[in-house]
C-alpha cells in the first residue's frame, strides 16, 4: 500500500496504470502535465512518483525530475521514468538513468508498459526506499 | 560539391596525362630506335634521344609534384591544378615541336600528332585556354616551317634521295600550314564543345543528386514524425489491453479473452513494425552514431542469449564460436549486437524444426567477419540481391511466415554502412543461407565521432 503520483499527459496510459496499481491496493494520484505534477509534488509527500519523459515538450520530464529533487516534500522519493522516445532519439536510458546529476531518477521503463514489469519495478522501488 | 568533384576529376585526369606521357615516351623511343637502327635514316639522333630524356625527366617531376599536392589546402588546389595542366600541355607542345623539327619538320608524317594535344587540352582546360594552346601549337609549327624555309634553322630532310618538302616553294608550304592550323582549331572547337556539354550535364546531375538527397531527408523526417505518433497511440492501446488480459478488470469469458488477445497480438506486431521503421529512419538521418570499444565476444554471447529460447522452442541446434584473438573492436555495440541478434532470429525463423544455426565470429585482418549460417529455406536466386532492401521479403519467406517487417536486414545494412563495413548473403533455396557482416576493427565512422 503506497501513495503513488503519476505525471503523464496521456489519459489512456494513465488509466491503464491506475487500474494496474489499484489492483495492488496502491493509492494513485494523477497529474496531467509537468506543471500540475510539480504542484502536486510540492503539496504532498509520496512514496513513489511515476513520470513520463515527454510532457509539454520532449524533455519536460527531465526538468520535472530535477525540480522534484530540489523541491520540499519529495527530495528522496523514488522516481520511475517512462519513455517512449528511444527509437526516435536513440537515447538509451539504460546508460543515463544511473547518472543522478543529469537525470535524477531511480529506474526507467519503456512504453508500452507490461503490467508485470510495472508492478515488479514499483515493488522493488518501494522496497528500496 | 560539384566543384569538389570537378577538382578530383581534374587531378585524376592529370595523373592520366602523366600515364599517357609514359606511353608516348615509349612510342617516341621505339620509333626513333626503329628509324635509326632498322631504316638507317640519316637523322641527328642525339637531339632526338635527348628530347625523349627531357620528356621522361619532366614527366617524373610532374608526378612527384602531383603526389605532393595532396597536402595542399583545397582552396588553393583548383588554381594549382589548372596551372599544372596548362604547363604540361605547353611543355608537351614544345617537346613535340622540337622532335618534329629534328626529324624532318613538316615532312614528318607524325606532325599531325599535335591534334591529340588539342583534344587533351579541350578535355582538361577551359575553352579559352584550349584555343590559346591551339594558337601556341600553330605558332610553333609555323615557326618551324618558316625558320627552316628561310634557312635560319637547319632542315633535316628525312628522305634520303631526291624530294625535299622545302624545295616545293612557298605556296604548297603555305597550304600545308593553313591545313595544319585549321585542323588544330577545328579539333579544339569540336572536342571542347563535346567536353563542355558533358561538363554541364555532369553539373546538372550533381545538382539533381543533391536535390534528391535533400528530398529523401525530408521524407525520412516525415516518416520519423508519423511513426512516432503512431507508436504513441499503439503504446496506449497496448497499455489498456494489457490489464484486461491479465484479469485486472475482472474475469473474461473465453470468447472475450480470445478477441482481446487477438487485438493485443496484432497491436504488438504493428508496434514491432513501427519500432523497426523508426529505427531505420533514425539511423538514416543520423550523420554519426556513438561508438566505443567493446568486446565482440560478449556481444555475440548476448545476441545468442537473446535468441536461445526461440531456437530451443523449434528444436534448432544453436552453436557459436569466436576465433581466439578477436576480442575488442570499436563500434556502436548496441547496433552490432542487434544486427547479430537479427541475423540469428532471422535464421531461426526461416529454419524448419530440427535444423541448425551457427554463429561464427572470425578474424579477417583489419576487420572481423561475423557469419550466421543456417539450414533453412534459403533465398531464391533472383531475390538474393533484394533482401537488404527496405520492406523487401522473399516469396518463400512470405509463404513461410505471414508476418515480418522486411526491415530487419535493411537495418543491418545501414548499421554496417555506418561502420564502414558490409553485409551480404550467400544462399541456396531449400538448403540454407549464410549471412555475413564484416566490420573494421577500428570503425572509422563516416562523418567523424
Amino acid at each position: 500500500m503506497a501513495e503513488i503520483l503519476i505525471i503523464d499527459d496521456d489519459p489512456d496510459i494513465v488509466e491503464s496504470m491506475r487500474i494496474i496499481l489499484e489492483c495492488c491496493r496502491h493509492t494513485v494520484k494523477v497529474a496531467k502535465s509537468g506543471e500540475e505534477g510539480l504542484k502536486a509534488a510540492g503539496a504532498a509527500k509520496y512514496d513513489l512518483i511515476i513520470l513520463d519523459v515527454m510532457l509539454e515538450t520532449m524533455s519536460t520530464g527531465f526538468e520535472v525530475a530535477r525540480n522534484i529533487r530540489t523541491g520540499f516534500n519529495n527530495q528522496n522519493v523514488p522516481i520511475l521514468l517512462l519513455t517512449a522516445i528511444k527509437e526516435s532519439t536513440g537515447l538509451d536510458f539504460g546508460n543515463v538513468a544511473g547518472d543522478k546529476d543529469w537525470l535524477p531518477v531511480d529506474a526507467y521503463l519503456e512504453k508500452p508498459l507490461k503490467p508485470n514489469e510495472l508492478l515488479a519495478k514499483v515493488e522493488s522501488l518501494l522496497k528500496g526506499r | 560539391m560539384g566543384t569538389l568533384n570537378q577538382l578530383e576529376e581534374l587531378t585524376e585526369r592529370l595523373y592520366w596525362l602523366i600515364r599517357l606521357r609514359w606511353f608516348a615516351l615509349m612510342g617516341v623511343s621505339c620509333t626513333v630506335l626503329f628509324v635509326d637502327k632498322a631504316l638507317h635514316v640519316p637523322l641527328r639522333y642525339v637531339p632526338l634521344y635527348s628530347i625523349a630524356a627531357v620528356l621522361g625527366v619532366y614527366n617524373f617531376l610532374f608526378l612527384l609534384y602531383l603526389n605532393r599536392l595532396k597536402t595542399v589546402s583545397p582552396t588553393e588546389l583548383p588554381a594549382i591544378t589548372n596551372r599544372l595542366a596548362n604547363a604540361q600541355i605547353s611543355l608537351d607542345l614544345l617537346g613535340l615541336a622540337a622532335l618534329i623539327h629534328f626529324s624532318g619538320g613538316m615532312e614528318n608524317p607524325f606532325a599531325y600528332y599535335f591534334v591529340f594535344h588539342m583534344i587533351i587540352a579541350s578535355i582538361l582546360l577551359s575553352r579559352r585556354a584550349s584555343y590559346f594552346q591551339a594558337t601556341f601549337a600553330s605558332f610553333l609549327f609555323l615557326l618551324t616551317i618558316g625558320m627552316e624555309y628561310s634557312g635560319l634553322w637547319r632542315h633535316f630532310c628525312i628522305y634520303r634521295y631526291g624530294f625535299c618538302a622545302l624545295e616545293a616553294g612557298p605556296l604548297p608550304l603555305l597550304g600545308s600550314g593553313a591545313a595544319f592550323v585549321s585542323t588544330l582549331f577545328i579539333a579544339v572547337y569540336m572536342a571542347s564543345s563535346i567536353s563542355l556539354k558533358l561538363r554541364q550535364k555532369d553539373a546538372m546531375l550533381c545538382e539533381a543528386n543533391l536535390l534528391l538527397k535533400e528530398k529523401d531527408q525530408i521524407k525520412s523526417n516525415y516518416v520519423l514524425r508519423v511513426s512516432h505518433d503512431v507508436k504513441e497511440h499503439l503504446a496506449a492501446i497496448q497499455s489498456c489491453l494489457d490489464p484486461v488480459l491479465h484479469g485486472m478488470t475482472g474475469a473474461l469469458t473465453p470468447a472475450q479473452e480470445g478477441l482481446v488477445r487477438r487485438s493485443y497480438d496484432r497491436t504488438g506486431k504493428l508496434m514491432f513494425f513501427v519500432k523497426a521503421l523508426l529505427e531505420i529512419t533514425r539511423l538514416k538521418l543520423s550523420r554519426k552514431i556513438e561508438i566505443g570499444p567493446f568486446s565482440i565476444r560478449e556481444t555475440a554471447e548476448s545476441a545468442i542469449n537473446f535468441v536461445e529460447a526461440s531456437a530451443r522452442a523449434k528444436n534448432i541446434k544453436l552453436t557459436w564460436a569466436v576465433t581466439p584473438g578477436v576480442e575488442e573492436i570499436t563500434g556502436a555495440q548496441v547496433y552490432i549486437e542487434e544486427t547479430i541478434a537479427n541475423f540469428l532470429a532471422n535464421s531461426i525463423k526461416y529454419t524448419p524444426e530440427g535444423g541448425s544455426v551457427d554463429l561464427i565470429v572470425g578474424d579477417a585482418g583489419a576487420s572481423v567477419l561475423i557469419c550466421v549460417s543456417d539450414t533453412g529455406i534459403g533465398i531464391p536466386e533472383d531475390e538474393i540481391s533484394h533482401v537488404f532492401e527496405e520492406f523487401y521479403r522473399a516469396k518463400n519467406a512470405k509463404a513461410a511466415e505471414r508476418t515480418g517487417t522486411g526491415l530487419g536486414l535493411s537495418i543491418a545494412k545501414e548499421v554496417a554502412e555506418k561502420h564502414n563495413g558490409r553485409v551480404w548473403v550467400e544462399s541456396q533455396e531449400g538448403k540454407g543461407s549464410r549471412f555475413y557482416l564484416s566490420l573494421p576493427k577500428q570503425a572509422a565512422v563516416p562523418g567523424g565521432v
